[in-house]
């Protein structure tokens, strides 16, 4: 695993700044790494071995995911919207698996750690670069129990939903009465009366000739199996 | 776990902690042993003493009794020249000097390990001076049956970069003294200054070995300094000339003899125009004239950290402005006031 400190510098760069929550994350995961036995989480050899479940979406969150090389897209990060500074580290080949939780007294105990340091800011993010692992953080050794259509690689099922007609992969389907059903239609959604629309330019492709002019302007990257 | 049985069932259970007695002005101890088995006789001075109920523990696994936590503690907490004789009582173990000593704590350590649920210890300020046998801390669980891993993370967190509390001995230093200015150089006035260094040198078991003075003249002062490295002063105190005047030039002759760091400035009053150098290993420290008036100064808390082996700079000198402010008390009560703590 690369030093502590090129960690943070290209998990801040990929995050976008350098925060007191890059340096929590970075040691997270690091710590987290290092109790379930893997020294380099990114290489080739190590990366289909882990699964990190992240319980927060904050700064902390992308340094994990940086560190550890986890990635939504390839199932090895799972999000759980907890709320909670926390993480879990499982090792797929030794099912060995530990939460790592950010203690609420660090930010109380920076004054202490880093005296010197005008500013709350600047303060947390030296201090917790100081403060030992057992200062920092609280670990738990958990039992991770991992469906088989959690793991990573290909789509293991699709079935489509009795009422919308969307495909829904991976066993997400909630079953009413016989029929399968997407959440959105089980149990209501983050969005409301869904209109199907058009939009101007709709025929636009990555290989017409207009493309030029369109990868000048605004282009939102997307994802696609 | 603990159970709670009513005292006319007790007899023929064991104690589970050490149940304290106090009669005011006469006594304050434990009146009985944890494991002490309730026999019939016991029962009138326990309900005296407001019990009528008694606890009985069934440990779990997970869990540890107060005794127990208290010795993870200590042993975690207790650094070079700490230590504690015999085992806790109530629950609580007092952390002592080996050694006549400065007392170091760890104090980001130190609350650290109070952030733990359950556990605590209360020390000495950092860098009281203390005595062989003298209390320097105490540590306890709060609970009487509390889970086993606070205990052991909070002694993990003590352990950090040594320990929480430790007292290092003070060096026997071959102190070189160097009093400046013309009026005294002269004979115009008579130096008071060396008789009152030369005591606070004493106090902490060091010796004056060389003295010599020198004017307001920076070649001389950097002759004399370098004369009194070569006379084999491990440590120099140079006085007068700390000032902001143009005959304060001691400064100048310290640099001359080739300091390699100097911080000229404390946050203490009295004091704020001392001056911490070091030539090589060698520290030289530059009282300012308040020596001369105030009974404790700034020296008086930077001298026995340099002994101790300190490493003193500007942050160290910063730090001092947190309690650096001398009440100057009509009759000064240090070290049993807020000066330097």
């Amino acid at each position: 695993m690369k030093s502590f400190e090129e960690l943070l510098t290209s998990s801040a760069e990929v995050h976008g700044h350098l925060c007191p929550g890059q340096v929590v994350g970075v040691r997270m995961a690091m710590l987290g790494c290092r109790l379930i036995g893997l020294d380099d989480p990114t290489s080739h050899d190590q990366i289909k071995k882990l699964i990190v479940y992240v319980e927060m979406d904050r700064c902390t969150g992308d340094a994990v995911a940086h560190v550890t090389g986890a990635k939504l897209g390839r199932r090895s990060l799972k999000f759980v919207d907890y709320g909670i500074m926390a993480a879990t580290f499982l090792n797929l080949e030794t099912e060995k698996a530990y939460r790592v939780l950010s203690t609420e007294e660090a930010r109380d105990l920076a004054l202490h750690y880093a005296p010197e340091i005008v500013g709350k800011y600047q303060q947390q993010l030296e201090a917790y670069k100081r403060m030992p692992d057992s200062v920092l953080f609280r670990v738990q050794q958990v039992e991770v129990s991992l469906s088989e259509f959690d793991l990573p690689g290909p789509t293991r099922r699709k079935v489509s939903c009795s009422r919308c007609g969307q495909v829904i992969r991976d066993h997400r389907e909630v079953v009413e009465n016989g029929d399968n059903l997407c959440k959105p239609c089980a149990h209501g959604s983050y969005f409301k009366d869904p209109k199907e629309i058009i939009w101007p330019d709709m025929n636009w492709t990555p290989t017409d000739s207009r493309q030029e002019a369109a990868s000048s302007g605004q282009q939102e990257e997307c994802s696609w199996e | 776990m603990l159970k709670t049985i009513e005292l006319k069932d007790a007899v023929g259970s064991k104690l589970a902690h050490d149940i304290t007695e106090i009669r005011p002005g006469e006594f304050k101890g434990p009146a009985f042993r944890r494991g002490h088995t309730v026999c019939e006789s016991d029962l009138c001075h326990l309900q005296k003493l407001g019990k009528n109920h008694l606890y009985v523990i069934d440990l779990a696994e997970d869990e540890i009794h107060e005794n127990e936590a208290a010795v993870i503690m200590a042993t975690a907490l207790a650094g070079d020249g700490v230590s504690w004789k015999d085992g806790p009582k109530e629950g609580k173990i007092n952390l002592l000097a080996e050694t006549d000593g400065l007392l170091s704590v760890n104090t980001a350590a130190l609350a650290a390990f109070n952030m733990v649920d359950e556990v605590m210890c209360a020390t000495l300020h950092n860098y009281t001076l203390v005595k062989k046998g003298d209390q320097v801390a105490g540590t306890r669980a709060i609970p009487l049956v509390m889970k086993r891993a606070p205990v052991e993370r909070a002694a993990a967190i003590a352990k950090q970069n040594g320990s929480v509390v430790s007292v290092r001995p003070l060096q026997r230093a071959r102190v070189g003294l160097v009093i400046t200015g013309n009026e005294v150089y002269h004979g115009l006035i008579q130096d008071r200054f060396a008789p009152i260094l030369t005591e606070k040198v004493k106090a902490l078991g060091s010796e004056v070995v060389a003295l010599d003075f020198a004017p307001d003249d920076v070649e001389m002062i950097n002759k004399v300094i370098g004369g009194q490295l070569d006379r084999g002063c491990d440590l120099l105190l140079l006085s007068g000339g700390m000032s902001v005047d143009p005959d304060d030039v001691t400064r100048n002759g310290i640099r001359l003899a080739g300091a390699t760091e100097l911080h000229y400035g404390a946050a203490v009053l009295p004091g704020s125009m001392f001056l911490v150098a070091y030539l090589g290993e060698v520290p030289l420290l530059g009282v300012p004239a308040c020596g001369l008036y105030h009974r404790i100064t700034v020296l008086d808390l930077v001298l026995p950290r340099i002994l101790a082996g300190e490493k003193i700079g500007k942050a160290e000198l910063a730090f001092l402005g947190h309690g650096g402010l001398c009440q100057d008390c009509p009759e000064c009560i240090y070290p049993h006031c807020s000066f330097g703590k």
